[in-house]
């Protein structure tokens, strides 16, 4: 041990320094968040609670019942029920999410053709049973209302409905006013 | 109990008196990292022998692919390291790049290696934060959750989540990176260096730290490779191994970095090899991001990648390539086995698929490196003290959801 390490050792310069950057953090401002009362912002395109986006022409549900969504889950947790209506259309009886089971992983929103489900930035929601996790359609309608309603809800999928080509904007532009001209 | 000295002579005080202590370690213990138990035969302070005991975060990864096609796999791989999850997707997806044969952009390979250095940094963030709070270091813990709070920020703007980022896919990624995302990645990499010197400020010389960890759990480089070890911990033992530059995968071939290497291999030299590491993967994602072309980041691979959502909805092969890839998975699969490792931050990750042809594995098996340190821990405790057992576990940085799978 030279003298220059030994006077360190015994003046304790190595954990001063250390205490001097602990002092130097007191006054500089906090970085924490006081949760319930601060609370940050969303980030745009965040995965939290499912929503079936609303059909804003016709009031009703886009899905059309293909059942991809619930044939890509990885848990498992979309059941769809399906049946026959008027003109042999395919009517979606029931769509119904386990929000318990669901990983939040958003292939179902990759797999939807037709952009008809989306993960909305809400996160924040508890319950004390079970039965209250089983998102039925009309809830998850509803949640699409709550959180997803008006223009952030056709951003949603501009921004974040992929895969796509490189001039998606364009190209879904033109199928968004055949499915108008169609109506 | 009466104490006179006819106790004292008796045949049955002096058996009793020199049993050894048998301590068990967890599941619930916060300093194994997870639900890793451990039993320990104590002689005095002394470890004589320590068993790991696993398998209690099984999950049956590696059965539930076999019932998925796979492009559903991904979100599993999330779970297995779930302090860097980026890495094991990116693994996965290598591996299976590989199996299909499909070429990638270019730009999804520079982007892979941004997100998978970031992962990095993020794991190791956590790893200094628990490895320093189980050793006694309290303030390190609360600086390197301030950084890795700034990366998970980072991973949520980029793809929705902050933890299980299922980020990557087969064949290119889920989305893009924007400028601003890019903006910001490149301030923190600006300020992470000043970052680490501060944590070293903190503990690198710091007395308590060395005796805690100079000497401790020493491993020679022999011995490391027999056992199997990868990763940081085979490099604190002096061996220059690593899988980036073994082989190369995504952009490492193209960017310029060194594999720190420690001389002792004990618990102070793989510290030392992860600290170095941190300046490392900075300079890379640094490079990569100067480096960074532009381009399509989905490879050309109809049959094994979602088609575009316009086309889908105005072609006809697409929509069919579309309803097989979901429902059936990719159909064209080639046949046979592969073995692709990939180099996360706690070591080797290897992906070994066997495919019969449909669009499922046959079988899909994780050589994962926590499993093998785990296994490591008796060699490294045996002979030391107790409290030296806290810090072995820390020092080969494992975790359990990958260990049990």
């Amino acid at each position: 041990m030279t003298v220059n390490e030994f006077v360190k050792k015994i003046l304790f310069i190595e954990i001063l320094k250390g205490l001097a950057l602990t002092f130097k953090h007191m006054v500089t401002p906090a970085i924490t968040r006081q949760y319930p009362a601060e609370r940050r912002e969303p980030v745009p395109g965040s995965r939290g609670l499912h929503a079936l986006v609303r059909n804003p022409l016709t009031g009703k549900e886009k899905c059309v019942g293909c059942g991809l969504c619930a044939a890509m889950c990885p848990s498992q947790c979309i059941h769809i029920y399906t049946s026959e209506g008027d003109d042999h259309k395919k009517v979606v009886d029931r769509y119904e999410i386990e929000v318990l089971r669901c990983v939040f992983c958003a292939l179902c929103v990759e797999a939807c053709p037709y952009g008809a489900v989306a993960l909305t930035e809400h996160f924040e929601y508890s319950g004390y049973t079970r039965e209250e996790f089983y998102y039925t359609k009309e809830r998850l309608l509803e949640n699409w209302d709550k959180y997803m309603a008006g223009a952030k809800g056709e951003e949603y999928f501009e921004k974040f409905w992929r895969p796509k080509s490189v001039d998606f904007a364009t190209a879904a532009q033109a199928v968004q006013a055949k499915e108008r001209a169609g109506q | 109990m009466k104490n006179n000295s006819e106790d004292l002579d008796n045949p049955e005080h002096e058996r009793l008196s020199t049993k050894e202590l048998t301590l068990n370690l967890g599941p619930q213990h916060p300093a194994t990292h997870g639900v890793l138990r451990l039993v320990l035969d104590l002689e005095g302070e002394t470890v004589v022998k320590c068993t790991p005991y696993i398998g209690y975060l099984h999950r049956g990864v590696e059965k539930l692919a076999e019932h998925r096609n796979y492009l559903q796999i991904l979100p599993l791989t999330d779970r297995l390291d779930y302090i860097s999850s980026m890495s094991n997707n990116i693994g996965y997806c290598v591996a299976l790049e590989k199996l299909f044969a499909i070429e990638v952009p270019e730009r999804t390979q520079f982007i892979r290696t941004i997100v998978a250095e970031m992962s990095r940094i993020a794991n190791h963030l956590l790893w200094l934060a628990t490895h320093a709070l189980d050793i006694g270091a309290m303030t390190v813990f609360l600086y390197c959750f301030r950084e890795r709070e700034k990366i998970m920020d980072l991973f949520e703007r980029l793809c929705g989540a902050r933890l299980t980022v299922s980020y990557p896919r087969i064949g290119g990624l889920k989305n893009d990176v924007d400028p601003q995302w890019l903006e910001d990645l490149y301030k923190f990499t600006d300020e992470f260096p000043m970052r680490v010197e501060q944590y070293e400020t903190l503990i690198d010389k710091n007395r308590i730290w060395l005796r805690r960890t100079k000497g401790v759990g020493i491993i020679s480089a022999e011995d490391a490779i027999n056992w199997g070890m990868s990763g940081p911990a085979l490099r604190g033992s002096g061996v220059p191994y690593d899988v980036r530059k073994a082989m190369p995968y995504g952009a490492y071939d193209k960017v310029k970095w060194e594999v720190p290497t420690g001389k002792n291999g004990d618990v102070y030299d793989r510290y030392r090899v992860r600290m170095e590491e941190f300046r490392q993967s900075n300079s890379i994602i640094r490079q990569c991001m100067e480096k960074l072309p532009e381009g399509p980041i989905m490879a050309d691979a109809p049959k094994f990648t979602l088609p575009a959502k316009d086309k889908v909805l105005s072609d006809m092969e697409h929509l069919i390539h579309h309803f097989i890839l979901i429902t059936k998975g990719p159909q064209t699969a080639p046949e046979g086995e592969i073995y692709v490792a990939t180099e996360v931050p706690k070591g080797e990750l290897g992906f070994y698929f066997i495919s019969d042809g449909t669009g499922r594995p046959y079988r899909m098996r994780i050589r994962a490196p926590s499993f093998v340190h785990v296994a490591t821990l008796p060699k490294l405790c045996e002979g030391e003290l107790i409290a030296d057992v806290i810090a072995n576990i820390g020092s080969i940085d494992i975790v359990l959801g990958e260990c049990d799978r």
